[in-house]
């Protein structure tokens, strides 16, 4: 596993050598980590463990060898501290015959907060749907019953937000709306944890991921210091100039490239070479003078794989 | 522990939940979720379908009214009560299990006997009305003088109660309650129960014929109990099933 970053203090997640299997299949194996505040991104392909990783972490279902604590309890003994998870599951499925503020409010009344009514309108609030709408959720979108998940995720205010999948078929506005609220959660101080195999959306959440690929936590940290920690491949550069030939020819002496390739310019673009090196902060720091020697002028020195994408393919590849 | 998490416009959280307007909540919430239009229909037309096996038990023989309208409780308590019990009773935590919405109820900071508590009584206010008032009102049809109306209502009762905790815990515990529970009511009570004393014991409609027997003085086959353990021994039996129910609950794996 791929590590980055100190693991928090004083964590609210805390996995410990979990495992989960169903019969003969490994659904999750030995995972360790630890999360404190902020929001974390868990990654992984389908079928990698996701929601089966989240649902060990609320207690939904018990690991079979190893520990998940919240806050440093047990979830599935500790009733109590259940008042402190919100979580949006992914199945759409919800109490058909319940209006949204009656099933968020319901939501509120179970996790003993005061004022359920009004705690139920705050939180339809935040996913911006209206508290006063009578109709079934059995009539709603997809979207708006996502928000409506959100929503009774967050009425009690938690200090863990678990969200397997919660962008769902939203539109591009609500994803944005979303994305941007449970950041807020995150920098107020509660620990957010949000699945995801779309990495465009991960990308947005934060830069905070736990990779997950055939039930095994592939890396946990940063992303990009987790790609520059992968040594065994090269990275690549993208250096786009006015003379070519002529840095091309500088850069393929410089030490740490392996390979150099052109990119001839189109479309009023710039032609660029691309650089495949072991070392990307020594490359960064003699591309200047390369450029220099070469007489040419740097328009764009840009990492072409140190994108979520490019390090998600690597982890759950290799 | 959370004073450090609650953002200002945030609503404010007890210790804990109360317990009584959430079994209010909970026991409403699963009356209006399990009485589908479905089941409704389908309960009702069976209990219409005693009301006129009522009418026609007393057109044909106007002789013995009470040994038939006990003949025709008995017959009710076998097949329509339990079945109507099954339908609701099993559904009603079931069809959260399956697909997946339990988990509304469960990670919540509630004990796991207050679900199943609530889906109990939920089980019995659609029952009671649905069908045993209709049995018992109908025992007036076969005799007119209203002896049997306490004896089919406390029987018809405490079946309901008993079955009531048997199917709510078998909608727990199964996947597929609904033919578990038929094989239970057709095969277990209806031929095995009759094989010995053993397995009569193990019957809930041995109980119950005990309570129609002691109160109108006619004797039914497997009704061989006294009054007070025709009553008692049931009632436990559901007590005891929904405490299993409950502990059951508390360790299931929600989707």
């Amino acid at each position: 596993m791929t590590a980055v970053a100190a693991a928090p203090e004083v964590p609210m997640i805390e996995a410990d050598r979990a495992s989960k299997w169903f019969g003969d299949v490994v659904a999750v194996s030995d995972v360790s980590f630890r999360i404190g505040p902020g929001v974390t991104a868990l990654l992984g392909p389908n079928g990698a463990g996701k929601s089966t990783l989240l649902r060990m972490l609320c207690g939904l279902t018990p690991p079979d060898r190893g520990a998940v604590r919240i806050l440093g309890a047990d979830p599935r003994r500790d009733i109590s501290v259940r008042a402190q998870i919100g979580i949006v599951p992914q199945q759409e499925a919800m109490f058909e015959a319940l209006t949204a503020f009656e099933f968020v409010r319901l939501a509120a009344l179970l996790h003993g907060v005061e004022d359920p009514a009004g705690a139920a309108r705050w939180a339809l609030d935040l996913v911006e749907l209206d508290h006063a709408d009578h109709r079934s959720t059995t009539t709603y979108s997809k979207g708006m019953k996502q928000r409506v998940k959100v929503a009774q995720a967050l009425v009690n205010d938690p200090a863990v937000v678990v969200l397997d999948e919660p962008l769902t078929g939203l539109d591009p506005r609500q994803r944005g709306h979303l994305i941007e609220l449970f950041g807020r959660l995150g920098q107020q101080g509660r620990c957010v944890i949000v699945s995801s195999h779309v990495l465009d959306e991960v990308e947005r959440f934060g830069s905070r991921v736990l990779v997950v690929a055939q039930g095994r936590l592939a890396a946990t940290g940063d992303f990009r210091a987790i790609r520059d920690l992968m040594d065994d491949r090269p990275h690549r550069i993208r250096v786009r100039t006015d003379r070519l030939r002529e840095v091309a020819t500088e850069l393929i002496s410089s030490p740490g490239v392996l390979a150099v390739r052109l990119e001839p310019a189109a479309a009023g673009r710039a032609g660029a070479v691309i650089v495949d090196t072991t070392d990307a902060p020594l490359f960064r720091r003699s591309v200047a003078a390369a450029a220099q020697r070469a007489d040419a002028t740097l328009l764009e020195v840009a990492p072409l794989d140190d994108d979520l994408d490019s390090v998600f393919r690597y982890l759950v590849g290799r | 522990m959370t004073a450090g998490y609650r953002s200002p416009k945030a609503p404010a959280v007890r210790s804990g939940p109360r317990l009584g307007p959430v079994f209010v909540a909970e026991y409403r919430l699963l009356l209006r979720s399990v009485c589908t239009k479905g089941r409704l229909i389908a309960i009702t037309m069976l209990a219409g379908l005693s009301v006129l096996t009522a009418v026609a038990i007393a057109l044909a023989d106007p002789f013995d009214p009470v040994f038939r309208g006990v003949g025709f409780v008995n017959g009710n308590i076998a097949t329509l009560i339990p079945v109507a019990v099954l339908v609701f009773g099993a559904a009603v935590l079931g069809d959260l299990i399956d697909d997946g919405s339990l988990v509304y109820l469960w990670l919540r900071p509630v004990p796991s006997w207050i679900h199943v508590l609530a889906a109990w009584l939920a089980t019995v206010t659609i029952v009671v009305p649905l069908v045993l008032v209709p049995v018992v009102a109908s025992t007036l049809f076969i005799d007119t003088s209203g002896s049997l109306l306490a004896p089919a209502a406390l029987g018809g009762f405490v079946a309901v109660a008993a079955y009531g905790g048997l199917f709510v815990t078998l909608g727990v515990r199964f996947k597929r309650a609904l033919p578990w529970g038929l094989v239970y009511i057709l095969i277990w009570e209806g031929f095995i129960a009759a094989a010995g004393k053993t397995a009569t014991k193990l019957a809930v409609r041995s109980y119950v014929r005990s309570i129609l027997g002691s109160m109108t003085d006619t004797h039914l086959k497997l009704g061989e109990f006294s009054l007070g353990v025709g009553i008692v021994v049931p009632l436990l039996v559901a007590a005891a099933a929904l405490a299993y129910a409950s502990r059951r609950l508390a360790k299931t794996d929600v989707a």
